[in-house]
């Protein structure tokens, strides 16, 4: 590996910087026990132990798993057929999937989404607004894009056609072809949008904060009261989310350098 | 009309092998679609048709415009209107030009370290707008981090500081999830522009101008409107953050939808009509971008 001139050092830690150095705020503040000046003082895991203690926030912290999980598996359920049709498809069809798949949730932002579905689910017998299941609906419908595109792409790279009539001649059930030959092509960039559905839905704000009502409190919502009222609880939940979409971020990576070395 | 018809009926009825094989044929696998679809259409597409419907309506149930005429006539809702424009410029512009910059910085350090710069850049697409309005707090409130450096570096008394809470302070923040966002469209597109195609046209005697105007731009102008439309689209929508760091102090349409959905001042039908102007100006701003992408691409390449 050559090495850097003094412009590109400079040039790599000013750009690195831009990053890291907002997301370390939560976490610099989230274990220290003061932090009036310039440097934070003290060390304590004390406002990570509130975040269970407290009945309010330990709750949320359940919510928003099962919220996120449940996002994660419909996205697989619903999207991931979705992505494989798509790459079937040719032409003026596809370009005309791909187009929605795109602007949709352009036009379509969170806080238009939250008001359409508190106006549509809010009266019986659709009165699902306010409960878990409007919640995880919403993360759903904000994760589709992000999966359909990941999935598209997985598919996209390998020739499914050929693999498949390839499997078949030699003998290969259906399941088999499924088995052997496209679930391992695939996972990867399927579980890739899985991660990412994963971390857009532990951090959600503004849909959730519009059909959530009481019993749907997610982890989010509990921080932007907490920001008011307490920092110090805010800093541990601030914190604990950018570890999920630290996590997330780093299998994501992983799963990329995975799929480069074995395409090269 | 008789031979509009049969002439349509020729063309239709012996499909091209061809053509057939480019549309293809109604495949089983075309039912994988159908949960996707069936999802959207319940609660995506459902939802938008009652929100465009109850927007015609007040709230005892009568028909009305004028949820919408006062979206006209108030003058909150024009200055939020007003507001959201401005900011969505303002953010896209820092946005797109902060991305250009990266993305044309980027490729000049080393493979492995640009592929990791580029992932690196991707974070703040899932991290939490909350998180980020915390984080901006911290490093640049009354009391922030930076604030107290800068301070105390240069000696400036305790009131002089950059104040987060402030439009200018807003688009800022926002830059922390718009710069990334186009760094990932433009360090692509830069990775399409043949550099081999800028030499040959120095080869032939044109000048820095003429590179820039028929050979640079031309490449970079789609990639670089089809970014500055996701901006725009994404700003024009933001709230979270916004609220988190000012809550309802700053007048944006979308701040000005949420607040009607809830507590204290619920209006849903007014939401509903906030809703479909903020949808209408969303496709204005997109159609007009993609208008000026098409028209960048014709210039370019005929």
């Amino acid at each position: 590996m050559h090495r850097l001139s003094a412009f590109q050092v400079l040039l790599l830690i000013l750009l690195v910087a831009f990053v890291v150095v907002p997301i370390a705020m939560p976490v610099i503040f989230s274990f220290s026990l003061f932090w009036q000046d310039i440097l934070p003082e003290g060390f304590t895991l004390r406002w990570y132990q509130k975040i269970l203690a407290k009945p309010a926030t330990s709750r949320s912290l359940g919510v928003s798993l099962i919220v996120a999980t449940s996002a994660v598996l419909l996205n697989l359920l619903i999207a991931v057929p979705a992505g494989y049709a798509i790459s079937r498809l040719h032409g003026r069809f596809r370009r005309f999937m791909t187009t929605v798949a795109r602007v949709l949730p352009l036009v379509l932002p969170p806080v238009i989404v939250g008001t359409a579905l508190l106006l549509a689910f809010s009266k019986p017998p659709f009165a699902f607004s306010g409960t878990i299941w409007m919640v995880i609906v919403a993360h759903t419908l904000l994760g589709f894009p992000f999966m359909i595109r990941n999935t598209l792409a997985s598919f996209d790279t390998i020739d499914v056609d050929t693999l498949s009539e390839a499997a078949a001649s030699l003998g290969a059930n259906l399941w088999q072809r499924l088995r052997y030959v496209i679930v391992p092509n695939v996972l990867p960039g399927v579980l890739a949008g899985a991660l990412l559905v994963f971390a857009i839905s532990i951090g959600e704000f503004e849909v959730t904060s519009m059909v959530a009502g009481f019993e749907a409190q997610t982890l989010p919502l509990q921080l932007f009261q907490q920001i008011r009222n307490d920092m110090r609880i805010a800093s541990a939940i601030s914190a604990f989310l950018v570890y999920v979409s630290l996590v997330c971020f780093l299998g994501m990576t992983w799963l990329g350098g995975y799929l480069r070395e074995r395409r090269a | 009309m008789s031979d509009g018809r049969s002439g349509g009926g020729a063309d239709a009825a012996p499909l091209p092998a061809a053509a057939r094989r480019r549309f293809g044929p109604m495949r089983p696998e075309l039912f994988l679609l159908a949960p996707l679809l069936l999802f959207v259409l319940a609660f995506e597409i459902y939802p938008i048709l009652v929100m465009a419907w109850r927007s015609f309506f007040d709230r005892a149930g009568d028909v009305t415009l004028a949820n919408y005429l006062r979206i006209l006539e108030d003058p909150v809702y024009r200055t939020a209107v007003r507001n959201s424009l401005l900011f969505a410029t303002a953010g896209a512009m820092v946005g797109a030009v902060g991305g250009t910059f990266v993305g044309y910085l980027a490729p000049r350090l080393p493979p492995r370290i640009h592929r990791f710069l580029l992932s690196l850049y991707s974070l703040p697409l899932t991290l939490s707008g909350l998180v980020v309005a915390f984080a901006f707090i911290v490093l640049l409130g009354r009391n922030g981090v930076l604030n107290l450096i800068v301070q105390q570096v240069f000696g400036l008394p305790r009131d002089v500081y950059f104040d987060i809470y402030s439009w200018y302070g807003i688009v800022l923040v926002y830059a922390f999830f718009q710069i990334p966002l186009m760094t990932l469209t433009m360090a692509a597109v830069f990775e399409n522009l043949d550099r081999s195609l800028i030499e040959a046209a120095r080869n032939l005697g044109a000048r820095p101008w003429q590179v820039w105007r028929y050979v640079v731009v031309p490449v970079l102008a789609p990639g670089f409107l089809a970014g500055l439309s996701i901006q725009f689209a994404g700003l024009l929508g933001a709230f979270g953050t916004v609220l988190a760091l000012v809550g309802g102090a700053k007048n944006l349409l979308a701040i000005q939808i949420y607040y009607h959905t809830s507590e204290s001042t619920y209006d849903l039908p007014q939401a509903a009509a906030l809703s479909i102007t903020l949808i209408a100006i969303i496709a204005g701003v997109l159609v007009l971008l993609n208008r000026l992408e098409r028209w960048a691409r014709r210039s370019g390449g005929g």
